[in-house]
């Protein structure tokens, strides 16, 4: 009956599209008449639509849960469709699909939480109870005696069948005098057991997936962005006149981070400071290339700020590891470390560490559409967090709540960079000088790279008092960076009852590159710290990397940590004899398992590599084992850990920034490689480790952790020469 | 300043400046967004489209050098059923899916000149970027395409 609420755009292609039509459609603001709950509807044709409050940036969250409320619902896969939950109108209905959730992570890129996977299975049962309860009434019989499956409604006694799309009116209007248990999981015949393709494949083959970069709505311009060459600079002087009379050029917007904004009334999953508005010009025109013409030829000048205090990128890391000879803020204290290190006896093992920023370099460059009137706002974007979205897009424009509608679109890649909104408040800051027309603001690769929200840099000093055995009796650890660097650093195994004196510390640079999120945040540099350390212990024990590691896990509580190292130890050959120049190494570590065991997604592997005396380093192979407790599609596991580990290697061996007078150095792929088909090694990726534990942990940022120690450590043992910063195409691995 | 070019068979008028690259003049001007922008400097291959049968990376090609037909995504069926368009979904290649379209458009003349590619043939072959890591599957991919058709 709400249907007139529904606004549509439709834009025709042109004639070379072959008829290929682009639509975009306003997600259902309110209750819809074939709505069964807030996440369901089924049409009289049988399909049946789920509401995903999750982008898909290619995990396959979105048919994950697509899975999710057909095991329950008990519908044929070919009638499921699924579309983005309106943010809207989870604020209007007072967080109708947040509350189903930690809001934290609602509007967010996971699908298998606990809550939310509850929610759904809910949801399916509910909806088939209610079409069997349509179905005893119209045909006069004990629903107990109605079945349903692959969208069929079955009586049983009489044979009698309707498909679901006959009953769906009416069933949608039945309460039920109590909601449907769910079924255990043994029961399950979908989770865990299918693994179909994802839903949309079938529209990124042909090309017609719609991105963030694909929107396009009538009477549409385009916008090319420079902010700040050094992040935290300010413009100086713009000459918007010397461009005016480009071809097609309609104007020049300068964005000030110091004008007034709209006050914040919705709520955010992460404070909206992360997503402040940055200095920078954009000109728009009637074409994206004319835009980014005029931009190139506007003479601009740019105040640097403090960020040009870091002229080089050796003062950065210079800064960094001096950081990390004192003492700092204390995060994390176990036992008493520094008594252990002034206690005589046993042997100490001492080592600094770095990793640099990184770029996400997600193959969509940053890009956003917003439509700015007085009392509307609509916003196409490929958020990775929409709720983020929508408080950023009320704050920016000053437009009330309830008027603001952000339109997801498919993400091409976010690995955290699409997160926190930083691409959505520019759109929008440009868009807000040019009222009432759609403007589809985008960052060039170049653009895109030189202001990312970067994986932090950062350093840490690692010190170990081994005993007797060999096995370390304290552990410190002196970090040194700036932005989520500390996140996650307390709570691995080895700082949560491995060792028994453990202290923590961290110092924070003044440092004005700014980060954020990026695949396993924290993580991915402390895995490679952590692990390598481990190894430097182990070798200074005189012991095997696997046997020591197995001995520190010997009274951990969650046996799937020595699984998982047997695992891959047992698929690589671990032990076999290599010729000199070639080695294996070993690494674990565990993404978000927040200091706990049986907790987050173990995750164990075994590089192979070969050395030239040159230093020429080539991966052979890598084997990856997990522990996410359970699966519900094998397949997507797989494709998570395959892609996490390539993203792994690619950081560990190829990935750093470069700082020059305050501005990053590279811009594009010939400055910032990236792995293609003919460099990729072997992957193998092992169900063996898997402990069967209650929970379905994330599998995306999991091997991005141990791929790089595996990697050093496999460097050690090919060549004697310890790797103690990333990425290893820049380190001298000669050795003769 | 109108330029006459054929894109997937059509005669079209395209009025933009001749130093546009046909990349923008596909996605901007004709409304053919299965062709992307990852680099814009001949390094991704998200860009891949057909010029005159062979793989070229449109990003590199200004509208006035367009001397010969263009076949972009859209026209490598109009259905989905290109050997190729079936491996990639019945074996899950896609992640985020954005690098794909180029990908497939390499693969596509490298079947067309080598039917039955070598995993070095692919390498050679398909030197484009996915930052999702899909590679292993997309060479799973061209290889179940390249079966398929020899059937
Ligand atoms: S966009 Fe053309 S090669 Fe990257
Ligand atoms: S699938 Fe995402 S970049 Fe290739």
């Amino acid at each position: 009956m709400n249907r007139l609420n529904r606004r549509t755009f439709v834009v025709s292609a042109l004639a070379a599209g072959g008829g290929l039509t682009l639509s975009i459609s306003d997600a259902h603001a309110t209750r819809t008449a074939d709505e069964f709950t807030p996440w369901l509807t089924i049409g009289s044709d049988d399909t049946v639509t789920v509401r995903v409050a999750t982008p898909e940036i290619g995990n396959g969250a979105m048919t994950q849960c697509a899975m999710t409320v057909a095991e329950e619902l008990g519908c044929a896969w070919s009638h499921i469709r699924t579309e983005f939950a309106p943010v809207n109108r989870n604020y209007m209905e007072g967080d109708t699909f947040g509350k189903a959730d930690d809001y934290l992570v609602y509007f967010g890129g996971r699908s298998t939480g606990a809550l939310r996977m509850e929610t759904l299975l809910q949801a399916g049962a509910s909806a088939r109870e209610r079409l069997k309860a349509a179905a005893a009434a119209r045909w006069k019989v004990p629903v107990g005696e109605i079945e349903a499956d692959e969208s069929v409604l079955t009586h049983r006694v009489s044979g009698r069948t309707l498909r679901y799309g006959e009953v769906a009116a009416l069933a949608a209007n039945v309460t039920l005098a109590h909601e449907p248990a769910l079924k255990p999981q043994a029961q399950w015949t979908l989770l865990g057991k299918a693994a179909p393709s994802k839903l949309n494949n079938a529209d990124i083959v042909m090309g017609k997936a719609q991105y963030g970069m694909d929107v396009r709505l009538p009477g549409m311009l385009y916008a090319a962005l420079m902010q700040a060459p050094v992040q935290g600079g300010r413009l100086q002087w713009v000459d918007a006149e010397a461009v005016r009379g480009m071809p097609g050029v309609h104007s020049v917007v300068v964005v000030d981070p110091t004008e007034p904004r709209g006050p914040r009334q919705a709520k955010a999953p992460f404070t909206l400071d992360y997503s402040a508005p940055q200095s920078a010009v954009a000109v728009v025109a009637d074409h994206y290339w004319q835009a980014r013409k005029a931009l190139e030829a506007l003479p601009v000048v740019w105040e640097a700020g403090d960020g040009a205090q870091w002229k080089t990128t050796d003062q950065l890391k210079t800064a960094a590891l001096e950081a990390c000879e004192q003492p700092s803020k204390v995060e994390k204290s176990v036992g008493d470390a520094e008594a252990a290190f002034a206690t005589p006896g046993g042997r100490t093992v001492e080592a600094a560490y770095l990793t640099p920023y990184c770029d996400h370099a997600t193959m969509e460059p940053l890009n956003g559409t917003a439509l700015v009137a007085k009392d509307r706002v609509d916003v196409w974007h490929p958020a990775q967090q929409t709720q983020m979205t929508f408080a950023i897009a009320v704050e920016e424009t000053g437009v009330p709540p309830q008027n603001v509608h952000i339109h997801q679109t498919f993400v091409g890649g976010g690995f955290g960079r699409r997160v926190f909104g930083d691409d959505v408040r520019m759109v929008l800051a440009v868009a807000r000088k040019v009222p009432g027309r759609p403007v589809h603001v985008i960052w060039s690769r170049e653009e895109s790279m030189r202001q990312g929200r970067y994986r932090p840099l950062q350093a840490v000093k690692l010190t170990a008092r081994l005993a007797d055995d060999g096995m370390p009796v304290a552990l410190r650890a002196r970090y040194s960076g700036r932005g989520l660097f500390p996140m996650g650093m307390s709570d691995t195994a080895l700082m949560s009852g491995l060792i028994p004196n453990v202290r923590i510390e961290s110092a924070t640079l003044p440092l004005h590159i700014l980060t954020g999120p990026y695949r396993g945040p924290g993580y991915n540099s402390h895995a490679f710290f952590l692990e390598s350390f481990i190894d430097e212990c182990a070798a200074a024990a005189g012991a095997d990397p696997l046997d020591y590691r197995l001995r520190l896990l010997a009274k951990w509580p969650d046996p799937a940590w020595a699984k998982c190292l047997q695992t891959v130890a047992k698929e690589s050959g671990w032990g076999e004899r290599t010729p000199r120049g070639e080695g294996r190494g070993i690494a674990i570590s565990n993404w978000s398992m927040g200091g706990k065991p049986r907790a987050g997604t173990t995750c164990a592997a075994v590089a192979r590599v070969a050395v030239t005396p040159q230093g020429e380093l080539s991966v052979k192979q890598i084997d990856v084992a997990f522990d996410c407790g359970r699966i519900v599609n094998r397949d997507a596991v797989l494709a998570q850990l395959e892609g996490g580990s390539v993203f792994g290697l690619n950081m560990s061996l190829n990935e750093a920034l470069n700082i020059e007078n305050g501005r990053i150095v590279e811009g594009n792929f010939h400055e910032y490689p990236m792995l293609r088909m003919a460099d990729m090694p072997k992957i193998r990726c092992h169900f063996g480790g898997l402990s069967g534990h209650d929970r379905f942990t994330e599998l995306g940022e999991p091997p991005v952790g141990p791929v790089g120690p595996a990697i050093a450590n496999a460097i050690f043992a090919a060549t004697g020469k310890r790797i103690r910063q990333t990425p290893f195409r820049n380190q001298d691995l000669a050795w003769s | 300043m109108s330029k006459a070019i054929t894109v997937n068979g059509r005669a079209l008028a395209v009025d933009a400046d001749s130093e546009t690259p046909l990349l923008w003049v596909l996605r901007d001007h004709l409304g053919l967004t299965g062709t992307k922008y990852g680099c814009g400097i001949g390094q991704c291959g998200a860009c891949t489209v057909h010029l005159d049968g062979a793989p070229v990376r449109s990003c590199q090609i200004p509208l006035g050098a367009v001397d010969a037909p263009v076949t972009t995504i859209e026209a490598l069926s109009f259905d989905g059923s290109h050997p190729l368009q079936l491996a990639w979904v019945s074996l899950n290649v896609p992640q985020c899916g954005y690098c794909q379209t180029g990908f497939l458009m390499a693969a596509d003349a490298l079947l067309k000149a080598i039917p039955n590619p070598s995993d070095a043939d692919i390498d050679a072959a398909l030197t484009n970027i996915c930052r999702c890591g899909t590679y292993d599957r997309i060479r799973a991919g061209v290889h179940r395409a390249a079966a398929g058709r020899e059937a």
